[in-house]
Formats: C-alpha cells, structure tokens, sequence
C-alpha cells in the first residue's frame, strides 16, 4: 500500500465534519444467554479438524447443549472475512470471521437476522496473549456490525483456563465438565487421526480407511453423548481420569481398523506437519487441504495432535511459576500442580495410544523439546508455538521421526514468523534438516504447493535412498521382502505395529523388521 | 530501536549502577534506509513487519563500528512486559510478540553463514526481561547477563534494577508533567493541540518518519498517548462521567472499548483514544501504523470510532515503511493543518459543552498531582541520592 494513503473514511472529509459529540465507542458486549434458551439455542463452533469437532460435539450434547459444528470455512469465506473485518488480518481471523459470517448471513436469508440472533450462540477460542489471536473477538464483533448482526452473541472460550465460570446469563458454563469432556474428546480424535493418516497411504482398497475412520468418529460420538451426566462438577476430572469407558471404545475402533489390509512396503517420505495450531489443525482450504495434497504427492503424513499443544499450554504456565520461585505466590506449589497436570494428560494420552495397539506417535516431551530448541530461542517467548516449533523440527530430525518437516504459518503471522526466521540459524548447523516453512495467505496456493514440493521432492529422494540402504544392509531384494512379508499375513493389518529399527521410512523399518524375523 | 524507545532510561540507570561509564553506553543510530542497506542487507531470515525488519541494520551498525569506537557487548534485551501507567487495570502489559522474539530471529541472520559476533570479537546478550513484573527482573537479567558482565553478582543486579526502574520513573514522571503543561496552555488559551496515537518506535525518524514534527511546525502542540498526564484530579474530570455510569472501574480501565486488553502498546493507544476523545483542546489525533503491523491492525476501527464519535478530526497514517515519499507528505500535512485551522475552535467548543465543568486544567495550573510520580527537576534527576528518595517513595506509594 501507497505510505500516506488515506483512511477511507477521510474521503469526501469536507461533507463529513461535523462537530456534534456523539455517544461514546463501546465495545461490544453480548447480550446474556440464558440457561432457559438452552433447549432452543444452538451453539455454534469449529475451528479444529473434523474428528475432534464431532467428538466435542458428542461431549456438549452430553451436557445438554443443543450444538452444531461450523463447515470447514472455504476460500468464499476466506474473501468474506477481508471485506468484513479491518484490514491487514491473518489468514485465521478472515477464514474464521467469514465462516461464521457466511454461514448467519444464509441462516438470516432463509428466516431473519432477528431469528437467527435468538436461535444461535458463537463459541469459540480466544488466547491470553498478545497477538492477533488473542484479539479476534473485534474482527467477530465487526464483521457481526458490517453484515447488521450486532446482536448475535459470541463467547470467547479461554484457551488456559479448566474452570471459567458461566457465560453471561449462566446458559453456557465454561466449567470442568465443559472442559473436560472437550479434552477427552480431543485426545480420543487424536490418536484416531493418528492411526488413520498412518494406514491410509497404504490402504490396499482406496477408501477403506476413509470410511472405517468415519464409522469411528461416529461410534465416538455416541459414546461421548451419552456418557453419565456429570452433576457435581468437582468430580468431572476424576471421572475421565478413571473411567475406562473411552479406552473400551477406543478397542472397537482399533477391532474396527484390523479390517484394513495394507501394503506397507510402499516407499513413503514421512512428512511431519507443524506451525501455527489453526492451519497444521484443520483440514480445508485454510491450509490448502495440505494433508490431502501431501498424501496424494505420495506422501505419509505425520499429523500434528492438538495434545501436544495443550501440553505445551501446560509447560508454558509452568514456566511462569517458575520464573516466581522465591519471588512469592506459592509458585512452587502451583509448578507441582502444572507438572502433575502434564503427567496426567500423558497418562490419558498414552491409555488412548494403548487401546490402539500403540501405534499412534508418542507426544513429545515438551522439556526435551525445550532444551533443543534453547540455543536457538528463548522458552519464555510467548505467542505462537514459540520454542515449540524449533523444538518439534529438531526432534524429528534427531529421533528420526520425519523425513521432512512442513511447517504452516499464516502470512504475517507475527510469533511464528519469529520462531521461524531463528529456524536459519538451525538451518545452517543442520543443512541436511529438510524444512519447508509456507507461508498460507489462503489464495497463492500454487506458489505455496509448489515451494512445498521442492522440499518433497529431495525428501522423496531421501526415503528411497535410505530403503535401498537397508535392502542392502538385510541383503533382501524387493522381492524376497515382499516374498517374507507375503508369508506374515497379520503385517498387512492396519493395526500390526512395526518396531522402529533406526530409520525413518515405514517400508524401510518394515524390511529391517522382516529381515530380524527371519534371522530368528 | 523498538521497545527501548518507551524504556530506554531503565537500561542507562541498570547499567550506570552496575558501574559501567553512561560515557561507554552506546545506542545504535536511529533507522534509516542507508543504514538498513549499509549494514543490514542481506541478514534478513523471513518477511516480516518494517520496524523488526530495520534491527538488522542496528545490529550491523554496532558490530561494524570503527575500531576506536568499536564496541564490547552487543545488549538486544528481549522485553516480555512493559511498564505502563495501565498496568493492575487491564489485563497484561505485553509487548508484542514479534518485537520482543525479534532477537532471536535477527541474531540467526548473523549465525546462519558464520559466527558474525564471533568474527568480530563482540559478545552479544539478549536477556528476557519482564519490565511489567518488577520482582523477577533481577533474577532474570542475573541470569541474561552473568556470563557477559565478569564478576557480576545477583544482589549487584538486584540493586542495579532498582535504580533503573527509578530512573524510569523520574523521566515518565518528567515527561508527563510537560504534557500536562501543553494541556493547561492550550486549555488557559482555548488553543487546540494533537495527539500522536503509534506504538514508542514510532518516535524513531525513520520508523515514524517525523510526521508529528512536520506538523509541529505549523504551531500545533503534540502529545504522545505514552506520555500523557495521570494526575489524579484531572483523570477524574476526564473519566468522571464513565466511572459514575459504571462503564469503567477506574480511569485507567479500558474494557468499555477493548475487552482483550493484553498488549501494553495497545492499551496505551485505546487508552490514549478515549483520553483526546474526551479532552476538548485535543482537536486531532495523528494515527501512525507500521507495514504489516499485525497488533495495530484489529484497532483499526475501534480507535478511529473513539476518536470521531467525540467529533475530535482523525487522521490515519498507515503501512509506514521505508518510503518516505516527501511530496506525499507535505500534501497531506497541508491538508491536516487547513481542517485543523478551520475546524478547532468549533471542535474545541463542541466538545467543551460536553464536558463536566471545573476542568483542573483551567481551574488550577498549579499541578496538584495525586498519582504516582517522582520528584526533582531534571539536574535532580541525575543526582544517585535524588533517585534512590524517588525509588523509595515510589515503594512505599
């Protein structure tokens, strides 16, 4: 933009000066939602991939919230939300706004704005922080101004907080079953997805793991609706941390996915997704359906489990205790409890990984990740993924757990684009790091893909390289590894689990996997 | 550069206590685009806003300095908080987040080849620092710099960080007080004056590109949202309607217009917006914002509708970068001043019949402060004794 051009409503100034002192500027404050207009209110969310909104879905209706989960926002929405809101906003924010724009605006077409206000209620997350994400509610509130929705209503949803009380007008509790249950239902969607973007590149029957995983989300779903009503709300935590009930369920999806029939000899260039938690989360237009695209450039997708990020949440706060040792505010105290937190969360996590045969990636630890990261970039760096996003790439490289790492980030992403410039001096210890950061607009999409698959490409390289490497290692030709994988018919199961053997490929540690077998 | 425009005379008061000559504390040039080219090019790791991009041309500028002017130790503290009047009435004083990592990514510029601080002999410190959080300052600053400053020890910084905060205080303390005194000029005079709502970098030439000066010279006072008056007696004339309708806890509460109030910068220009609004001399406000400002660019709407609904001229200087077009400039120079001219006085009016009566702007010019502010002249300032009385005080307020 030209430096010194002119707001627009300065165009036309001359007319528009007038000296009346109007009412003051308010922000916009929703009008309450009471527990009466539960039964007939809907609560509108989204923002995460499709399997952890279903699940949510499953555990709001448990508790009496009539719900419906937003469409994946398109690029329509996407243009939506820059002519709505101010200019200048990431990618986010303008999907997002335009999502739930759009999505008003067709429901007001069909009755009326009036209606469509008493109808519906918006959820969704906000940040203690000070980026953009933390300030979304004034792109919300206007574009709710510019479409003439100003009394919709619209809760932010604290992303730190277990326990935040009702809403205004106590219709909608943010409290431990609330937030409980939606945990839960992201950790069950988690491994779920892990399990799925693990069989599919080498589903033998296109579709299959498609529709078993759907059939899962959906058995999910129930389970989560119709678990017992949680009364007291001090017991909810306990509750989910001993019931097995998600864990017996979590067996019928892996009893479920032992059906698929693979072919895993497939060589596959292991591409770790990071970045910002939006666009390494969903899956649609707003990161360039980069999952989908990643699988069908012949790639395995290594997903990014919002887990990890709550566990990242977990240390950040710890890190603020601390920093107040000694200073006050028994910030000791308070570190036992966000350590406890973390180990219970990786408890549950792991319960979830071992009901399906163990064969979800582990999350990593969040103070390894920390150490690695620490030369690069500071830990208490607050915004994005901070350290994280050093620390993720430099731990699939060491533990090789990724041929590649794609990292997302929206275009001016102000955090992330931090952690990201600091990724050059990684880069220059660790050339053979392969890392493609892309920077996700919404449009662009063929200059994004395309910088993607240069990176893909040399990754590809790498994979077939290393197999190679181990078919001469093992003495094995293509075709005796198929002829010994031919003879263990259970490893052409989707749920057989193969040891990693020191690299990083799934073809090349199935050959290793078969070669000890047979020297047994 | 950046967050040391607002917190400059913290760093000189820490490390003149911790003995270090204020004659051997350097500062980097203020921005400019010979000096991003000069020293900086070629260091950049990714596309970002213009004003973090500009620090690879301070680092060069330090490291590359002759040899008789040639520097020890390259300090690039990263501030998490910053110190605000606002601060225990809005939700946190952060900085933003892309100034506060920025050393870690403009340092990689100067690794990712070779060792740049290395090759030149200069150590280099970037200690995190949370200036909105007094207690852990010591420890942190301890910790950021022991292994740069020889021998250094934690009480030595616990007692360096005081005076830097005192320092701090008594400059804040200072500059508010000559804002005060254009306030009680224009109001005694029935003079308009403007006010500059931008982030503190805003304040470099070569960041902010001296539009405030240009219009300076037409005659108009300008104040600064950071460095507005807080006194006691004229917050509540300002806020007084706000606080009795319950719309605000206290003057300084900026809820009733931005719920979300965690950046320090932020708050200081939403605060800063109500302030002109409600403020009759105050006849135009000057918004400056960076290219690619992401904080700025969701207070796009709410500051300009504070502003305009008090009937107070609003003008938006946006996408600031390194151009400096000098003919663009000048025209819309002349165009503020002409509105300005014929507009004030009837602004001015309009917005004195919406205000309380006993303005203490009016009523007494003699300051009657009962907010928190050091004392001494500026040649007391200077005095270690004259600090440590103002560091106490401010404690015990």
């Amino acid at each position: 933009m030209t430096p010194y051009s002119e707001a627009p409503n300065q165009a036309g100034m001359e007319q528009d000066v007038e000296h009346a002192v109007h009412k003051p500027y308010r922000a916009y404050r929703p009008r309450p939602f009471t527990k009466s207009e539960r039964d007939h209110s809907t609560v509108l969310f989204g923002g995460l991939h499709w399997r952890a909104e279903r699940l949510i879905q499953g555990a709001m209706e448990n508790l009496g919230y009539r719900s419906q989960v937003l469409s994946a926002p398109t690029k329509e929405d996407l243009m939506t939300g820059r002519e709505l809101a101010d200019i200048g906003q990431c990618c986010p924010t303008s999907f997002t706004v335009g999502n739930i724009a759009n999505f008003l605006r067709s429901q007001a077409r069909q009755t009326s704005a009036a209606e469509v206000a008493k109808k519906y209620v918006y959820v969704t997350a906000g940040a203690c922080g000070a980026c953009r994400f933390g300030q979304y509610h004034q792109s919300y509130e206007l574009a709710m101004r510019n479409i003439g929705m100003e009394s919709f209503r619209m809760f932010l949803l604290a992303q730190n907080g277990l326990d935040q009380g009702a809403a205004d007008g106590g219709g909608l509790e943010l409290n431990l079953p609330f937030t409980m249950g939606a945990i839960w239902a992201i950790l069950a969607a988690d491994v779920v997805q892990d399990l799925e973007y693990q069989t599919r590149p080498y589903e033998v029957t296109p579709g299959e793991t498609e529709r078993v995983a759907r059939k899962s989300i959906d058995y999910l779903y129930e389970v989560f609706r119709a678990s017992p009503a949680l009364s007291r709300k001090t017991s909810a935590p306990l509750w989910y941390l001993v019931t097995s009930r998600f864990v017996k369920a979590l067996r019928e999806v892996f009893r479920n996915f032992h059906n698929i029939e693979v072919d895993r000899l497939r060589v596959k260039p292991v591409v770790k997704l990071t970045g910002e938690f939006y666009l390494q989360t969903v899956e649609g237009a707003p990161n360039y359906n980069i999952h989908r695209w990643l699988e069908s450039e012949g790639a395995e997708v290594y997903p990014a489990a919002i887990a990890i990020w709550l566990d990242y949440l977990l240390r950040f706060a710890g890190q603020n205790y601390e920093d107040h040792i000694g200073v006050g505010g028994c910030a000791r105290l308070k570190l036992g409890v966000i350590k406890t937190g973390q180990s219970l969360l990786r408890w549950s996590y792991n319960r979830m990984r071992t009901a399906l045969g163990n064969l979800p990636h582990e999350m990593p630890d969040q103070y390894e990740l920390r150490e690695l990261a620490a030369p690069y970039y500071h830990s208490r760096l607050d915004g994005g993924e901070g350290d994280m996003l050093i620390g993720k790439a430099l731990w699939a490289y060491h533990h090789k757990k990724a041929h590649m790492t794609c990292e997302l980030s929206p275009y001016s992403c102000m955090p992330n684009s931090m952690s990201i410039g600091a990724m050059a001096a990684v880069l220059g210890k660790h050339p053979d790091l392969l890392y493609a950061p892309l920077e996700v607009k919404g449009d662009a999409e063929v200059h994004a893909l395309s910088r993607c698959q240069m990176v893909l490409t040399e990754a590809k390289r790498k994979a077939q390289q290393e197999y190679e490497e181990v078919l001469d290692r093992t003495r094995l030709s293509p075709e005796q590894a198929r002829e010994l994988l031919e003879s263990s018919p259970q490893m052409k199961r989707a749920t057989y689990r193969i040891p990693r053997c020191g690299v990083v490929g799934t073809a090349a540690n199935l050959v290793l996997h078969l070669a000890n077998r047979k020297r047994q | 550069m950046l967050n040391l425009w607002s917190t400059h005379q913290f760093w000189v008061g820490f490390l003149t206590a911790l003995g270090i000559d204020p004659r051997r504390i350097a500062f980097s040039s203020a921005t400019s685009e010979e000096q991003a080219r000069q020293f900086g090019k070629g260091r950049g790791t990714v596309d970002c806003c213009y004003p973090v991009k500009c620090i690879s041309g301070h680092y060069g500028e330090l490291l590359m300095r002759e040899k008789h002017r040639k520097i020890d130790l390259l300090l690039s503290p990263m501030i998490y908080s910053l110190p605000s009047c606002l601060n225990g009435h809005v939700a946190a004083s952060l900085a933003c987040p892309r100034v506060m990592a920025a050393p870690e990514n403009i340092k990689a510029g100067f690794l990712k080849e070779k060792d740049v601080f290395a090759e030149h002999a200069i150590r280099y410190a970037a200690p995190l620092v949370s200036l909105a959080d007094p207690p852990i300052v010591p420890q942190q600053l301890y910790q950021g710099l022991k292994n740069v400053i020889p021998a250094l020890t934690l009480d030595e910084t616990r007692s360096a960080v005081r005076e830097g905060y005192t320092a701090l205080e008594i400059f804040n303390a200072r500059v508010r007080r000559r804002s005060r005194e254009v306030l009680e000029r224009c109001a005694r005079e029935d003079k308009p004056c403007l006010m500059v709502l931008a982030r503190p970098y805003h304040m470099d030439p070569g960041i902010g590109h001296e539009i405030e000066v240009e219009l300076r010279a037409y005659g108009y006072p300008v104040l600064w949202a950071q460095y507005l008056p807080a006194d006691a007696d004229l917050l509540q004339w300002v806020f007084g309607e706000d606080l009795r309708a319950g719309h605000v806890r206290s003057p300084f509460d900026i809820a009733d217009v931005w719920p979300s109030s965690y950046s320090a910068n932020t708050n200081e220009i939403l605060w800063g917006a109500k302030f002109a609004a409600r403020v009759p001399w105050i006849a135009g406000v000057i918004r400056l914002a960076s290219y690619e400002c992401g904080m700025d660019q969701p207070t796009y709407t709410p500051v300009q509708q504070i502003v305009e609904r008090s009937g107070t001229l609003f003008f938006s200087f946006q996408d600031l970068d390194s151009t400096k077009p000098a003919g663009a400039l000048k025209i819309r120079i002349e165009t503020i001043a002409y509105y300005l001219e014929k507009h004030s006085s009837a602004i001015i009016e309009a917005k004195k019949a919406a205000c309380l009566p006993d303005c203490p702007l009016i009523r007494d010019t003699r300051r009657e402060s009962a907010s928190v502010s050091a004392p001494g002249t500026p040649r007391e300032a200077r005095d270690p004794d004259s600090i440590r009385r103002a560091w106490r005080a401010t404690q015990g307020a």
